[in-house]
């Protein structure tokens, strides 16, 4: 495997480790969306990665090279490592090209006109950050990052305090450059909406344990407990065969008569179809439908068997 | 009020002054030459002692830090004339260095037989004293740089050496410009170390014109030139920092990463500035003391203590009530008359005491030959006037930092709720700056405390206090006799100092 994790253990005290045994692989080129809550260890794990915090077990390593065990700890400027930090800063002294080429190996200076071209960032070269729009000094520190060619790139919440126009774009680029270059990359956001397109892998985390780790297609139609199911988008209770299961909203059909009963609250209007909020069984319901319905219209709903979620109990919330 | 006192200094010169330039250029080349030379010196030595304990204090975790960084400020408590003093005696050939090396280390106490009163010893021990100004600035500076930056660099494969010098020190470049400033002032202002040392420089030039050769164009000339410099120097620091200001991102307070191998540093750097620019001179300061101890009369001691302390404190009082005034109206209106004024403000620090004084002297003479009978000339109004003016903008940054970090929407919601400027004043201005307000009032306190020139040119006849009692003493070979009014002056300042950084921590 290219990078590899292993049993990983962090903690800044000891009552309450923020990384508990996370053990998980990567092959080279992928992209692994590292999904978790604020607060729930995601950055420690980047910083750990990257050799600004030291492990308290576990071993690391990339490509063939172990980067931190019980004996062994590279300094994280002698890692091949680029870290896009969250606030992306830029060193405020410098211009946009001297941030570019800081501390930049000179066998990789032919780089950077494509990366410029590519992120349209040729007209600001000499510019400062500070005279840099928040989507503008986001694309510098992603170039500065890629174009040392890096054997592996983490990426911080690259995409959150955007604005909806900005974030489209970042993401655009993020996946063309990434694409085009084959960088393993780690992105950790806590809104898996963003890098469901993007992503190879999707790992996601919660009181420092991984919960699932898997593809967003898997992870979406088999999710390995409620937590990372209602993660990746809205999820309905309601029991079939005397068990309690789920289904997704966009698999529910609206039928004249069945035996699953509907009481509507309101419809969302959505642009292109309505989002329907009502109540089955005293449990909150969603579904999509095309047609406006009057709050307390009882309707009827079915479902294909196999689209429905079971988990057993002790994957009714999240695993600890 | 700065003003006045220059404009009186550029009216009292002529052509005839410029004259006089030209006549004396040896006597100007030579001045100058000592004085930037001493410069030199003094803010290379500064900068070594100060730049590099700050940067490892900030950066390391380890045992004793709050308290080697509390002592770092202390010699801020010892006058630099009276380190010069202390030093000047201590090596002398019947000082304690040499009569130790004479008993103890025979062979080599002829190599250290020797004039120890040079231009390069006394930049030394000016470096010595004036340090605690880089130091306060850049660790400053230093603890705002936050950790991103630097967890920045080493991701971008920089070592903490490379991260100092190619992220630290650019990014601190307005602090440490703003501390070069200070210590350049200071050195220029300088006048019981030089006249000790018997070095010519610019402001014992002004003394030596003005009283002991009562040639006042000489002097004026002299003090217009020094008035010049410290233009440049000021106008340098003022554009260069404007320019360079840097707006840093929110970030995150440094933490401790230095592994425990280098952990020995910050004892290292720490130990040479602590133990020569304070405790050395106080060690010796006390021995002389507790020697000298049947000499001192109480009545002497008191008198002057007293002296010191009403000077210092009326001083600082009137200062304080000046800033709170100028500042609110800065704070409340915004304009860019109030916005001139507290910049006039900050100039003051910048007019060496001697030429300050004699401004004040040729503005009451013109005052007395044109408007009034009544010789101001050495009132006790005169020389408050003075020290106001000069220490001003000692009292302004705290005060103004305290003032910027109380948001603009609280004095919004007060005047929303019916506060006029009276009640802006009273119930939300005075109480949320109090500490500043203290910390101003100390700081102003200490630096009147040790003032010479000033004092020296201005004082009311037959009136002294403690700092030209020490310098009276040590310039007529008197030094051991002159500790107890050196002490005197470390113990209030060193008081004080502690006072002020309990206030600025909370």
């Amino acid at each position: 495997m290219y990078f590899f994790v292993n049993n990983i253990k962090k903690s800044y005290n000891s009552n309450s480790p923020v990384l508990k045994n996370l053990s998980f692989s990567m092959r080279k080129g992928e992209i692994l969306s590292f999904v978790g809550e604020s607060g729930s260890g995601k950055t420690t794990f980047l910083r750990s990665v990257s050799g600004l915090e030291k492990l308290d077990k576990g071993l690391i390593s990339l490509n063939g090279t172990v980067l931190n065990s019980e004996n062994i700890f590279v300094k994280p400027q002698r890692r091949n490592i680029a870290y896009v930090f969250q606030d992306f800063p830029l060193f405020p002294h410098l211009t946009v090209f001297n941030n570019l080429i800081f501390n930049l190996d000179p066998a990789f200076k032919k780089n950077i006109d494509d990366l410029v071209d590519v992120t349209g960032l040729k007209t600001l070269l000499n510019r400062y950050p500070h005279q840099l729009s928040g989507g503008e000094r986001q694309r510098v520190c992603i170039v500065r990052a890629i174009v040392r060619e890096p054997e592996l790139l983490l990426l911080d919440e690259p995409f959150s305090n955007l604005d909806k126009k900005i974030k489209k774009s970042i993401i655009d680029y993020v996946e063309s450059i990434l694409e085009h270059k084959k960088i393993t990359t780690i992105l950790v956001t806590h809104d898996i909406n963003n890098i469901l397109n993007i992503s190879d892998k999707i790992l996601v985390f919660k009181g420092g344990v991984l919960q699932q780790y898997d593809s967003p297609q898997k992870m979406y139609c088999h999710p390995s407990n409620c937590y990372c199911a209602e993660l990746l988008g809205d999820l309905n209770e309601l029991n079939f065969q005397g068990k309690k299961h789920y289904i997704r909203p966009e698999h529910i059909k609206i039928v004249e008569r069945s035996e699953y009963e509907l009481n509507i609250i309101k419809s969302l209007f959505q642009g292109k179809d309505y989002k329907v909020k009502a109540t089955h069984n005293h449990n909150e319901f969603h579904f999509y439908s095309k047609y406006f319905y009057e709050p307390k219209t009882t309707l009827h709903f079915d479902f294909n068997p196999k689209n429905l979620i079971f988990f057993n109990k002790k994957c009714e919330s999240y695993f600890t | 009020m700065i003003s006045v006192p220059l404009l009186s200094l550029l009216s009292y010169s002529n052509i005839d002054s410029f004259q006089v330039i030209n006549e004396k250029k040896y006597l100007f080349f030579t001045s100058s030459i000592n004085t930037f030379y001493l410069l030199s010196i003094t803010i290379l030595v500064s900068l070594i002692l100060g730049l590099f304990p700050a940067w490892y204090i900030t950066i390391n975790q380890f045992k004793f830090r709050k308290t080697i960084d509390f002592l770092m400020y202390l010699p801020l408590a010892i006058p630099t004339y009276i380190m010069a003093f202390s030093y000047g005696e201590i090596l002398s050939y019947t000082g304690p260095f040499q009569t130790f090396l004479r008993f103890y280390l025979k062979p080599i106490s002829n190599f250290f037989n020797r004039d120890y009163l040079t231009i390069e010893i006394l930049g030394i021990i000016l470096g010595l004293s004036l340090y605690p100004y880089v130091y306060a600035s850049c660790r400053i500076s230093f603890s705002l740089i936050g950790k991103t930056y630097l967890n920045l660099s080493k991701s971008l494969g920089n070592n903490w050496f490379k991260t100092f010098f190619k992220v630290v020190i650019p990014l601190s470049i307005p602090a440490i410009l703003s501390a070069i400033f200070l210590v350049s002032m200071e050195v220029l202002n300088e006048y019981g170390a030089v006249k000790y040392f018997g070095i010519n420089t610019f402001t014992t030039e002004i003394f030596k014109s003005w009283y002991a050769l009562n040639d006042e164009s000489t002097a004026v000339s002299i003090a217009i030139i020094l008035l010049l410099i410290v233009f440049v120097i000021f106008s340098f620091e003022y554009f260069y920092n404007s320019r360079f200001k840097f707006n840093y991102s929110p970030n995150s307070k440094i933490d401790f990463t230095q592994n425990n191998n280098n952990i020995i540093l910050p004892y290292v750097f720490s130990f040479f500035p602590i133990i020569f620019g304070f405790f050395i001179p106080l060690i010796f300061i006390i021995f002389n003391v507790v020697d000298n101890i049947g000499s001192f009369k109480l009545v002497e001691l008191t008198s002057y203590t007293a002296n010191s302390i009403i000077i210092s404190a009326v001083s600082s009082s009137i200062i304080v009530l000046i800033l709170i005034f100028i500042l609110f109206i800065d704070n409340q209106y915004r304009s860019s008359l109030s916005k001139i004024l507290t910049l006039l403000t900050s100039l003051g620090y910048a007019l060496p005491g001697a030429v300050l004084g004699l401004s004040l002297i040729v503005f009451s003479k013109l005052l007395n030959n044109n408007i009034i009978d009544i010789s101001l000339i050495g009132s006790f109004s005169l020389l408050i006037y003075a020290l106001v003016i000069r220490f001003i903008a000692v009292g302004r940054s705290p005060l103004k930092s305290s003032i910027d970090k109380i948001p603009k929407s609280t004095f919004e919601k007060a005047q929303n709720l019916g506060l006029a400027n009276y009640g802006l004043l009273r119930y939300i201005y005075i109480p949320l700056n109090k500490l500043g307000i203290m910390s101003a009032f100390l700081l102003c306190f200490i630096d009147v405390m040790k003032e010479l020139p000033i004092t020296l040119i201005l004082m009311p006849f037959n009136f002294n206090t403690l700092s030209t009692k020490t310098y009276e003493l040590a310039v007529e070979e008197m030094v051991d006799l002159s500790s107890i009014f050196s002490l005197l002056i470390i113990g209030i300042c060193s008081l004080t100092l502690f006072s002020v950084k309990k206030y600025l921590s909370e």
